[in-house]
């Protein structure tokens, strides 16, 4: 019986999910949960958190979201909803931990991590270790939780044109790093994302 | 334009995340947390609707509802006298004469009540 009610949930639409949960319905939310766990973990984790730490701020983030599946209307994807509460979680604990003080710096002679072969097809993950912590947070609230540069300003508690300026060094280091032809290699080595 | 290229090919690494290896694992701890959660919940409420209807009911005794039902005993009585009167044979409203019981049921149905109506407003807060 269970297991007939989970299939339907496979099968079922993120915003249709969203709308069972939103009824109290916590198998639904975990539907969800399943299908983009990987990716809110994956997000803290290239924001700079330690995998276990990820883990934390990714499943206080889950909670926080069903207590508020209602304000989920469906208009963007639930993937960016909710890794935009796990960003700006994993921001509040770097605050209140006051581990957030290193980003304010606008360094500009930031020492430069060895760039790699310009042949070596490199992931991701792999390219963002060569960036400062400032820039990984900064790069990854805009491109990875699709916050605009304002909002990952007001978010970080910085002026608008640090988060500028973190954003164009990070994007300046991650195409050098990225291969033209990565996004092929990357996909070849996923799972079954 | 090769920058706006680049900075969707970004995007689209981001959010095409690979799927980690304890991703199950994950989700169930995810939905026993949830599920801690809503029992502890379920277990508040349930201890608040129960405390709101004792209140309640106990403001409704305390605010002379006794003497009131009593004197509603006492009518029913006189009423019953005036009926046996006008037809002797009549009995219906004999159960009104009790007025005591009549207290203690409507008072337990009050708890009951009230409980049941706080415990909806609490689950709808």
């Amino acid at each position: 019986m269970s297991g007939a009610t989970n299939f339907s949930f496979a099968n079922l639409h993120d915003v249709e999910l969203a709308t069972h949960a939103a009824a109290g319905e916590r198998r639904a939310f975990g539907e969800l949960v399943r299908r983009h766990g990987s990716a809110v973990r994956g997000l803290l984790r290239r924001m700079g958190a330690q995998a276990s730490e990820a883990d934390d701020v990714a499943q206080d983030a889950f909670l926080t979201a069903f207590e508020r599946i209602a304000e989920f209307r469906g208009e963007g994807a639930f993937a960016g909803w909710v890794k935009r509460i796990a960003a700006r979680a994993y921001l509040r604990r770097l605050h209140k931990e006051r581990r957030l003080g290193p980003l304010a710096e606008d360094v500009a002679d930031e020492p430069d991590a060895a760039a790699p072969d310009a042949d070596a097809a490199i992931d991701l993950d792999e390219a963002m270790k060569g960036l400062s912590a400032a820039e990984r947070v900064c790069v990854t609230m805009c491109f990875g939780a699709g916050l605009s540069h304002a909002e990952a300003a007001e978010a970080l508690n910085l002026p608008l044109g640090t988060v500028k300026s973190h954003v164009k060094r990070g994007l300046e280091k991650l195409r050098a790093r990225l291969a033209p032809g990565d996004d092929a290699s990357l996909a070849g080595r996923r799972g079954n994302g | 334009m090769a920058e706006v290229e680049f900075e969707r090919r970004l995007e689209r690494l981001f959010a095409d995340a690979p799927e980690l290896p304890d991703a199950a694992a994950f989700a169930s701890r995810v939905e026993r947390r949830l599920a801690t959660g809503w029992t502890a919940r379920r277990w508040l409420i349930g201890a608040a609707g129960v405390a709101g209807g004792v209140i309640g009911a106990s403001q409704l005794i305390m605010s002379n509802l006794f003497q009131r039902v009593e004197a509603a005993g006492d009518s029913a009585k006189a009423l019953q006298q005036g009926i046996s009167q006008l037809a002797p044979h009549e009995g219906w409203v004999s159960g009104f004469a009790d007025g005591g019981a009549v207290v203690w049921v409507a008072s337990a149905l009050a708890i009951v009540a009230m409980g049941f109506a706080l415990t909806r407003v609490i689950e709808e807060l």
